[in-house]
């Protein structure tokens, strides 16, 4: 290989890597640009699938979408370098150079940030108008209830009167801790439910009771067990035990 | 390894000869930047910044893999159908062009994302201006996987049919009346022209099929990327900041109730395939102000504004909003004198 001309690269049928058809082809800066853009996207969702980062972002209902752009991404990356070499080959402008740097701005930022989720701060950005409509009301018939039953429950009537039907059941539920209500043995437990992704975020709550006094902050992840009563427009949990737990592998909950 | 990375025109080389620093290395540096910042400032302690880079992020995580498929589409159809098979229907009467090319929207079950690509290629290619419009605004809404996510988060609901059967015939009606107002566009007037040279690079029409196939597939993506992340970007920041409960002091309100949800559709930029779980979620609305945020977000949002601002001509954006944002508030207004 070698340079010709304004720092184009070329390649001749005497570098063992072209064939007649290719020869005096020399690779497109804008082209070899635009398949390194391509590969640092496909490198992105390849890196969320190895790292299993991808329930950090998307729900396991769409967790499909990440392999399937690090296959798409991966092959019009190789397409887009395997015909980047041409005859006349076209320099890179400053513009497009600066283009494709806001382009790959966003995988910087994603691999460069530490793995973090949706907290408190979220939470009092949510309207208070949403029950997290989702329509599980079966599921609180037959299995274990869970925060997405809960949240089917504050906007399905049927959900709500299925779980009425269960007060005084025992339950374990994970999530955080996001309020306190001034008085020190209650807190709500709290979890977002996404559907796609944590862009459609809701959330869904129970107040815990008799909790351990001022032994949890903020955002620290809990598992609570105890028997659930739901109270008017309240949920609330009996606090038998409260543990701390590490966030968990898929921190958002998918109806 | 070293390829042509010179401005065109400009200072690529200074007036002595020497050979000014080329901008992929500074893009490289403002990249590296970055990184060693985000590392350094772990973002995650402060609250507003890690929701950002999470909504941001999330976004792009879902919306991409549609572009790309999208995009791929869209090269297909460049490759593969001739321009003459959109030149006939183009000779169709409006009034069969439009609802058939809403029909097609059932075919095609991906988000708004991927059929703005494939859009922007039919109009290329010669199909008419009113078709190509109806097709990417009915797409989001018609097609059976948006259908099925609707009747999921439904399930249970009085208004389960309600909702269900109205998003598919306002999402009919709505793409229709702002194809039918895009319709008088002329056909070469549609699309934001895209410099000649920038083409020529991507795709040499002289080129193999496979060649130009892999040149537009990449050329659409990086053409829509940015404006896609412009648009992510815009929403994130306004999830953000701005909460949603501002909404709430409408809910009961006639006519208001309708306008705050599609501003609300609007600002979050949700995916058609999980907006109806959110808009079920919106309990103190009523279905017709919950079908005004199904209706009018999968058609504009702010991703979406960012990408019609880049592929269409300007007068586009504020045309399809008016078109789109009118028709969808009279027909709610129906809805919500029937059904509440």
């Amino acid at each position: 290989m070698s340079t010709h001309g304004s720092g184009a690269l070329s390649t001749s049928a005497s570098d063992g890597l072209s064939t007649s058809a290719n020869e005096g082809l020399r690779f497109s800066g804008p082209r070899v640009a635009a398949g390194l853009v391509l590969g640092a996207w496909a490198g992105l969702f390849w890196f969320l699938l190895a790292a299993g980062r991808t329930s950090l972002y998307l729900s396991s209902r769409t967790a499909w979408l990440v392999p399937l752009g690090a296959v798409l991404a991966t092959l019009a990356t190789l397409g887009r370098l395997a015909t980047a070499r041409v005859r006349n080959p076209e320099p890179l402008g400053n513009h497009e150079t600066w283009m494709f740097g806001v382009i790959v701005l966003p995988v910087v930022l994603l691999l460069a940030v530490p793995p973090a989720t949706l907290g408190s701060y979220a939470v009092g950005r949510r309207s208070a108008s949403t029950g997290g409509g989702i329509g599980a009301s079966a599921r609180i018939v037959s299995g274990p209830i869970d925060l997405v039953d809960v949240a089917a429950a504050r906007a399905v009537a049927d959900a709500a009167a299925a779980l009425r039907a269960r007060a005084g059941e025992r339950v374990t539920m994970e999530g955080f801790v996001t309020e306190e209500q001034g008085e020190a043995d209650r807190f709500q437990l709290t979890r977002f439910v996404i559907t796609c992704c944590v862009a459609d975020a809701t959330i869904s709550y129970v107040t815990v009771v008799d909790a351990p006094p001022g032994g949890f902050e903020t955002e620290d992840w809990v598992r609570v067990t105890g028997p659930i009563y739901p109270l008017g427009s309240d949920i609330l949990v009996q606090a038998e035990s409260v543990e701390p737990i590490d966030p968990p592998e898929h921190p958002y909950l998918t109806p | 390894m070293a390829v042509d990375v010179e401005p065109r025109s400009g200072a690529s080389r200074r007036a002595d000869g020497r050979r000014s620093n080329p901008p992929v290395v500074w893009v490289i540096a403002a990249l590296t930047g970055v990184a060693v910042l985000v590392r350094l400032s772990d973002p995650a302690s402060l609250p507003w910044l890690r929701n950002l880079l999470i909504v941001f992020g999330s976004l792009l995580v879902e919306a991409m893999p549609f572009i790309l498929v999208g995009a791929t589409v869209s090269a297909a159809i460049e490759v593969l159908v001739p321009a003459s098979a959109f030149a006939r229907i183009a000779l169709l009467p409006r009034g069969l062009q439009l609802p058939a090319a809403a029909a097609a929207g059932v075919a095609f079950p991906v988000c708004e994302c991927g059929s703005v690509p494939v859009a922007r290629r039919l109009a290329a290619k010669g199909l008419s201006p009113g078709a190509a419009v109806t097709f990417m605004l009915a797409a989001p809404i018609v097609n059976p996987v948006v259908v099925a996510s609707t009747f999921v988060a439904y399930r249970g609901r009085d208004t389960l049919w309600v909702m269900v059967l109205g998003r598919l015939a306002l999402g009919f009606v709505v793409a229709m009346a702002a194809g039918w107002v895009m319709g008088r566009i002329r056909s070469g007037d549609l699309l934001r022209a895209r410099s000649g040279e920038v083409e020529a690079r991507e795709v040499d029409v002289a080129e193999s099929r496979w060649r130009r196939f892999f040149g537009h597939l990449s050329g659409d993506v990086v053409f829509m990327a940015r404006f896609l992340i412009m648009g992510a970007a815009l929403a994130a920041a306004i999830q953000t900041f701005v909460p949603q409960s501002i909404v709430d002091g409408v809910a009961g309100l006639p006519v208001l109730s309708l306008i705050a949800m599609m501003v609300l559709a609007f600002v979050m930029s949700l995916c058609s395939e999980s907006d109806a779980f959110v808009a079920a979620s919106f309990t103190a609305f009523g279905p017709a102000a919950q079908l005004a945020f199904l209706v009018f977000g999968p058609m504009v949002d702010l991703k979406l504004a960012a990408l019609y601002a880049g592929t269409y001509r300007r007068g586009f954006l504020p045309a399809v909003v008016i078109a789109v944002g009118a028709t969808t508030l009279v027909a709610t207004m129906w809805i919500q004198v029937i059904w509440g």
